[in-house]
This record gives structure tokens, C-alpha cells and sequence, in this order.
């Protein structure tokens, strides 16, 4: 089995940018008239804590069910926001996912919880703890991933070659936002890989 | 990436919610383009690398059996590598997995493609030696199908052929033969697969069910989509190897010699990534990715990047990597 400090690591990169994004949220002061708070901020936490949950058995809070029904509402609203994004700007539905990857983020954490197999017993050399558990429906889960890493690299190019004002000061800049956008991507590929 | 949404500028009511901002959208040029999606495989690659599978001494058994066949000033490292390996699974994997994580990361991230690419190059090499024994190219019966020469060279060719400097002088044909030059990467575009057409016509290929063999032994594990293709796939090939072997040697020299020809450079692109995609689906199964245990994507999708490098359409590009004729303009940012 993967041993559980990878896990670990990965679980701690999940609440990091759980926390920061919370933090994001609470500097963009969104109970004063004309702010915006980005989605990726609102969803984040919802998926850092599950993700570490995934990833650590310790750190599980909600059951599947409840987590199924989290991303199946948060997918929804993301998938009409695609649609109505598109319709606003005359841009086609895809374009509008890939530029904002944590829509299909959402859609690849209820594929995961919808598909997540029953748990085994005992592990391998290097395991601690329960094994991992694995998915069904493997088809999707590498498909989810390939373009989580797809996005995911894409956004590290994009932000090595960009400049960015930090006219909004440094927890709202974009490249916190984009640094959580990799890390949530990356990490999401290596559970939905490592799974199958 | 996103259209700006700047807090206090919009005419929305009491907040609102946006999508996050990027001040200036960069387009890559082909070549990074290219570097991107090798950067890609190379972060599957890491992550399937991270499997429990690979932390057991079956990873390490795995390795040991590349060994066979091949002469023994060879083959000995490759038994040391894997007795290694076995007996102290869990930090060396754990190194390899994050070397080819930082590998990705590395070439995503433009200011250390360079560094990550030359890496990659020495990675590549030492895992084609180590890790697959050379791809089994000099033990014999290896096909095409099943991933001849072994993937992880063809990393380390794409790392050369996109390496970000230009030669000067001509302007490029296309995107691969910006660093080299033409003639050096059709030279190479010639070799390997004039070495893939060699091995399908190898005896061991040639048999009446080794293709039927080889596509029927993927089935197991699979699911059932890709499974009732490979089904077909095999009961097409029955008791046809010699003609099956015959018919890919030919398709693999078209695509050999026709990217060397201004005429037939860009048919000989599409058939190779026909080629290339027909043997990941059927010969390779996505590299058994889907049936897990699988530490890499296998030959079809490099095969598939190394194509479009030679697609002439990108070129001509000039040694600056902007356009060069007003049909090529639009062209973006290049890579350092």
C-alpha cells in the first residue's frame, strides 16, 4: 500500500489550501456591497476537507452520502454557471470548463464518491492503517485525472509567464488562487490514479 | 484564463461570485505546447508511481524480469537495480515517483523546462537501461504493439527534440526541427520507426497468433468496453500474424519515409497517429492504466506527441519562434 505519510502530505496540502481559501473568503470582505468572492474559494474548502478525509481516516467527518450530495449540488451550480457563462459571452460550454478547472474538479469528486468501491482489509508492505480504498467505473477515473493534469499543468505554465498585480493584496491574489487550483488538481489526479 | 473580476468594480448588489483572474493570458507556441502535454505524461506518469502495487517487492520482480535475455554486462546492473529496489521499496519508489513528479512540475513551469528537460533526458536513460532493460530490443521478440523500444526512451527523445533553442538559418519545417535541424530529426523520425517496422516483422511476430496472443492476453481486469474492442481486435488477427505483421512493417515504413517527403510529410503524420492511437487502445489497453498496477501510459501517446512535432502545418517557424507566414500568425508566447 501507498504508505500513509505520502497520504499524510497530500492530506495536509488539502487542508492548507482548505484553510487558505476560507482565509480568502473572509479578506474579500463579502458582506461589504460590490465584492466578489471567487467560487474556487466557496468550493475549496468543501473539497480539501473531503479529499483529506479520502486520504486519511482520521481526518473523515461527513459519510459518502452526505459527501455525494454536497458535490452533486455543487456540480450542478457549477454546470449552470458553465452554461450560463457561455450564453453571456457567446463562448462555447467547453471553453468556459477548461478555463476554470475546478468545475470539473467538483464533477471528478462526485464521480469519486459515487464510485468509491467497498473498503478492503489489511495492506501492503509499507501500510499503516486500513488500505485504500479503490474506485469502480476505472474509465473515469483516468479520464478525470488526465484532465486534472492536464488543467493542472496548464495553470503552472500560465503562472510562471504571467504577471499579476498585487493591487488586492497577497491572500487574494490570483496566484494564491492559481497555487490552490494546481495543488487541488494535482492531488486530486494522484487519488483518482492511485485508486483504481 | 478567467475575464478579470475585481472586487468593488462590478455593478452587482450586496457581493457577488467570480471566477479567478489571470492579468495577461499567454498562448504557447507549438513547441511549448508540446512541452506541456510531455509534461503531462510525465505527471501520470508520477502519480501512477504513487500505486500500492508499486510499494510491494512485485515492483521490484517487475524489474528483475527485464533483465532476461539481455547480455550480461547489461543484465547484471539491472539484477543489482531490482534486489535494491525489492529490499528497500518504499524509499526508492517514493524517490522515483517524486523525481518524475518534479520532472512534470519542472517542465510546466517555464523557468525551469530547461533544467527539468535535460533531467529528464539522464532520467530516461538510466530508467531504459534499469528499469526495462533496454525495452528488451536486444533480448529479442519484442513487437511494436506491446511498446517496443520501451517507453520511457521516447521521454527522453521528445525531451531532445523540444528542447527550447533554435538553430539558425532556415527557418524550421516544423516544430521538431527547431533545435536539431531538419535533416537530424528526420534522421531520427527515420530510426525509430524504421526499428519499429523491423521488430513486427521479427519470427516471434510473425507466428499465425502472436498478435491474437498479445491482444487476447490484455482482456483480463479490463473493463468491458475496451475489453469487447480487444475482443474483436484479436478475433480479427486469428491465425492472420504473418499478414497482420506484414501490414503494420508497411504502414510503419510509410510513416517513415513519407514524413521525409515535403508532399507526403503530412499524410505520413496522420498515419502515425493513427498508428499510434490504434495501438494504445488495442495492442496496450491505455497502457493497463485501467486495470491498475500500470507505471506508465506506455509508447502510444509519446508516439502520438512525437508525431505532431513533425506536423508540418506548425512550421514554417522562424528561429525566433514567431510566424512566419501570415497563415502561421497567432502564434503565441514561446518557451525560455
Amino acid at each position: 500500500m501507498t504508505p500513509a505519510w505520502i497520504l499524510d502530505i497530500f492530506a495536509a496540502v488539502m487542508l492548507a489550501v482548505a484553510a487558505l481559501s476560507v482565509a480568502r473568503i473572509a479578506a474579500a470582505w463579502p458582506w461589504r456591497r460590490g465584492a466578489v468572492v471567487n467560487e474556487t474559494d466557496i468550493a475549496y474548502p468543501l473539497m480539501g476537507v473531503a479529499m483529506a478525509g479520502t486520504l486519511t481516516v482520521g481526518l473523515r467527518t461527513l459519510p459518502d452520502g452526505a459527501w455525494d450530495v454536497i458535490f452533486a449540488v455543487l456540480t450542478a451550480w457549477f454546470g449552470y454557471r458553465v452554461v450560463r457563462d457561455a450564453r453571456a459571452s457567446g463562448g462555447r460550454p467547453l471553453a468556459g470548463l477548461l478555463r476554470a478547472p475546478q468545475r470539473v474538479q467538483s464533477a471528478a469528486m462526485l464521480y469519486m464518491f459515487l464510485a468509491l468501491a467497498a473498503p478492503a482489509t489489511g495492506g501492503g508492505a509499507g501500510a499503516s492503517g486500513p488500505a485504500m480504498r479503490t474506485l469502480n467505473h476505472t474509465t473515469l477515473a483516468f479520464a478525470f485525472a488526465a484532465v486534472l493534469a492536464t488543467c493542472s499543468v496548464w495553470d503552472l505554465d500560465q503562472l510562471s509567464g504571467a504577471r499579476y498585480s498585487l493591487a488586492r493584496g497577497f491572500l487574494l491574489s490570483p496566484e494564491i488562487s492559481v497555487g490552490c487550483r494546481i495543488a487541488m488538481g494535482v492531488t486530486m489526479s494522484f487519488m483518482l490514479l492511485i485508486m483504481i | 484564463m478567467n475575464d478579470i473580476a475585481v472586487a468593488g468594480c462590478r455593478a452587482v448588489g450586496r457581493g457577488g461570485l467570480g471566477t479567478e483572474a489571470v492579468a495577461v493570458r499567454q498562448t504557447p507556441d507549438a513547441r511549448r505546447a508540446l512541452q506541456l502535454a510531455l509534461a503531462v505524461v510525465w505527471l501520470l506518469d508520477a502519480m501512477l508511481q504513487y500505486q500500492p502495487v508499486m510499494y510491494t517487492k512485485a515492483f521490484g520482480q517487475s524489474l528483475a524480469a527485464t533483465a532476461a535475455g539481455n547480455p550480461g554486462v547489461i543484465a547484471r546492473p539491472i539484477t543489482w537495480d531490482a534486489t535494491l529496489v525489492e529490499h528497500h521499496v518504499v524509499v526508492l519508489n517514493t524517490i522515483f515517483a517524486t523525481t518524475q513528479l518534479l520532472l512534470a512540475l519542472g517542465i510546466a513551469f517555464r523557468p525551469t523546462v530547461r533544467l527539468a528537460l535535460g533531467a529528464s533526458i539522464a532520467w530516461s536513460v538510466a530508467v531504459w537501461w534499469l528499469g526495462e532493460g533496454f525495452g528488451g530490443v536486444l533480448a529479442g521478440g519484442v513487437s511494436p504493439v506491446s511498446g517496443a523500444p520501451g517507453a520511457v526512451i521516447l521521454y527522453a527523445l521528445l525531451a531532445v527534440l523540444l528542447w527550447p533553442a533554435d538553430r539558425g538559418g532556415m527557418p524550421a519545417p516544423f516544430t521538431a526541427a527547431r533545435t536539431l535541424g531538419a535533416r537530424a530529426a528526420r534522421v531520427l523520425w527515420l530510426v525509430l520507426w524504421l526499428s519499429l517496422a523491423y521488430f513486427a516483422v521479427q519470427p516471434a511476430n510473425r507466428a499465425p497468433q502472436a498478435l491474437h496472443d498479445m491482444i487476447s492476453g490484455l482482456e483480463s481486469g479490463e473493463p468491458g468496453w475496451l475489453a469487447a474492442i480487444d475482443k474483436g481486435a484479436a478475433a480479427l488477427v486469428a491465425h492472420q500474424g504473418l499478414a497482420a505483421s506484414i501490414v503494420l512493417a508497411a504502414a510503419l515504413t510509410l510513416v517513415a519515409v513519407g514524413v521525409c517527403l515535403p508532399a507526403t510529410a503530412r499524410a505520413a503524420v496522420v498515419l502515425a497517429l493513427v498508428v499510434a492511437v490504434v495501438i494504445w487502445v488495442v495492442g496496450q489497453a491505455f497502457g493497463l492504466i485501467l486495470v491498475g498496477g500500470a507505471t506508465d501510459p506506455n509508447t502510444g501517446p509519446l508516439l502520438a506527441l512525437l508525431a505532431l512535432a513533425y506536423w508540418p502545418a506548425w512550421g514554417t517557424v522562424s528561429p525566433t519562434g514567431g510566424p512566419r507566414h501570415p497563415r502561421a500568425a497567432g502564434e503565441g508566447t514561446t518557451d525560455r
